[in-house]
């Protein structure tokens, strides 16, 4: 991972996107949520979440299963139309209780990259071809232009080997850092995680959770839903525990990781640590 | 039976081929936008497209010929009888083309539209670069297996008078009183038409396999 890591500094100082490690984040708001609910039938899963995200921000949401986590990142980008609430990001406004236009939903997404727990790679496509195809097809860029961009991104991340392999070809580990190059090929703004390590063994998820402290350390935005304690402590700034579609606390991360006020964290934190 | 027997036989054989042919064009390209009419989101174009594809596919073929044929083609329009078998076998396979494109189009992951639709692609980009290549393997062999039975139901068109293969056949037997031989090798064509389909879509099929699989 040592080559991936090196990579992607170099990637980052020659595209002039480079911020100095570790950069606090700013007190820009980035992401705003009011209200945001989301309901199955009588089942409410999100039950008014109100969140500010800044420019640069590591978040952490961690909880137990059933609690909105993976439902609130889904709300974010629409993959879930949420019921209701306002989501804002940066400029951009979007009133939940309406119905949302292609164009809306097509400027969120092009600001919101997703990761997803099983990868979701393309199968039938190269490597190279599955971090290029949106590159064209969204911004337009002519086939050469793409795959040079996947070719940086996949140094980037440690792959450039395997541009021209199937993703079968691909570990586990492998797969989703194709897929974090593929959604980065975006230039997203904020980046959104679902679990991204959980599909993986301890030793393959250590390789995704490498490139992704990289990647908080050039300051993109995230928002990472996950089960990783040590993620969320050391690599996070803020962690907001969730638990039956509620925040129950957030704050920054050492502190509600060292010192939870709330009593459903304690509990939560402790059967994490009994494990 | 002499050499010169044979001579319909394989004229009969070019028809069989053509209407084959013909047919699964038909069906494979009219399959399409029967199934995306299916899959509308306006529930009155989705009523009508799954209403037509159960009624093609309750009829019998040898009727629906003969709707055609004797309906259509005496009353309100001239047809002649290759086209009325082509026009009424083509219809029954678009109508099942459909389902076994619907069938392949239900078998990939949920997770490639979320994927596609995170990355902002199209709904023309998603069909196209990501479901359809991925469904057209899925579909493969079914596609093949309905070919292979589309081939043997052409006989049904000799009812109308087209002259193929088993109409040449049953020509030939009265002709030559020699039944037993001459539908023997009318039978022997027909395998070994099927046989090339069988093998091509297991050569397909292993190619895109060994390539693509999870």
């Amino acid at each position: 991972m040592d080559g991936a890591i090196l990579y992607l500094r170099e990637d980052d100082r020659l595209h002039g996107r480079v911020q100095p490690a570790m950069m606090p984040a700013s007190t820009d708001v980035l992401i705003r949520l009011k209200s945001l609910s989301k309901h199955y039938g009588t089942h409410i899963v999100l039950d008014g979440i109100d969140l500010d995200v800044r420019s640069g921000e590591v978040l952490a949401i961690i909880g137990p299963s059933g609690s909105g986590k993976s439902t609130l990142l889904r709300c974010i980008n629409y993959l879930e139309p949420p019921d209701g609430g306002i989501i804002t990001i940066g400029s951009m406004t979007i009133d939940a209780a309406r119905p949302v236009a292609r164009a809306e939903l097509s400027g969120l997404r092009r600001r919101v990259g997703m990761v997803f727990q099983s990868f979701n790679l393309f199968p039938h496509m190269s490597v190279l071809r599955n971090v290029s195809l949106a590159q064209e097809r969204v911004l337009g860029r002519s086939r050469a232009e793409a795959d040079e961009r996947s070719m940086q991104l996949l140094k980037r991340v440690g792959l450039a080997d395997k541009a021209g392999q199937f993703p079968v070809r691909c570990s586990g580990g492998q797969q989703q850092r194709i897929a974090i190059a593929r959604s980065l090929a975006l230039d997203p703004e904020i980046m959104l995680f679902d679990e991204p390590t959980s599909a993986l063994d301890p030793e393959l998820g250590l390789e995704v959770l490498a490139v992704m402290r990289e990647l908080a350390e050039t300051g993109m935005t995230m928002i990472v839903v996950t089960h990783e304690m040590g993620f969320a402590e050391n690599v996070s700034d803020t962690v907001m525990i969730m638990a039956d579609g509620h925040i129950v606390e957030k704050g920054p991360s050492k502190d509600v990781m060292r010192n939870p006020q709330q009593e459903r964290t304690k509990r939560f934190l402790r059967a994490v640590h009994d494990r | 039976m002499s050499a010169a027997d044979l001579l319909p036989l394989l004229r009969g054989l070019t028809w069989t081929v053509a209407l084959t042919a013909g047919a699964f064009l038909i069906g494979a390209v009219l399959g399409v936008p029967l199934l995306a009419a299916r899959q509308s989101r306006l529930w009155p174009l989705r009523f009508l497209a799954m209403t037509a594809i159960q009624i093609v596919r309750a009829i019998p073929p040898i009727l629906w010929l003969f709707i055609i044929f004797f309906g259509l083609g005496m009353g309100v329009m001239p047809i002649s009888p290759f086209n009325a078998a082509l026009m009424g076998l083509g219809l029954i396979a678009a109508a099942n083309m459909a389902e076994i494109y619907r069938g392949a189009v239900a078998s990939i992951h949920f997770g490639q539209w979320e994927a596609s639709a995170a990355l902002d692609l199209g709904r023309w980009s998603i069909f196209r670069d990501i479901i359809a290549p991925q469904a057209f393997r899925v579909a493969l062999p079914s596609a093949a297996s309905y070919l292979i039975g589309l081939m043997k139901e052409t006989a049904v068109a000799s009812t109308i008078g087209v002259a193929e293969l088993a109409y040449q056949g049953n020509q030939l037997s009265q002709l030559t009183f020699r039944g037993l031989e001459v539908f023997a090798l009318v039978g022997l064509f027909y395998v070994l038409l099927s046989l090339p389909i069988a093998w091509l879509s297991r050569v397909a099929d292993g190619y895109l396999r060994a390539k693509v699989a999870r």
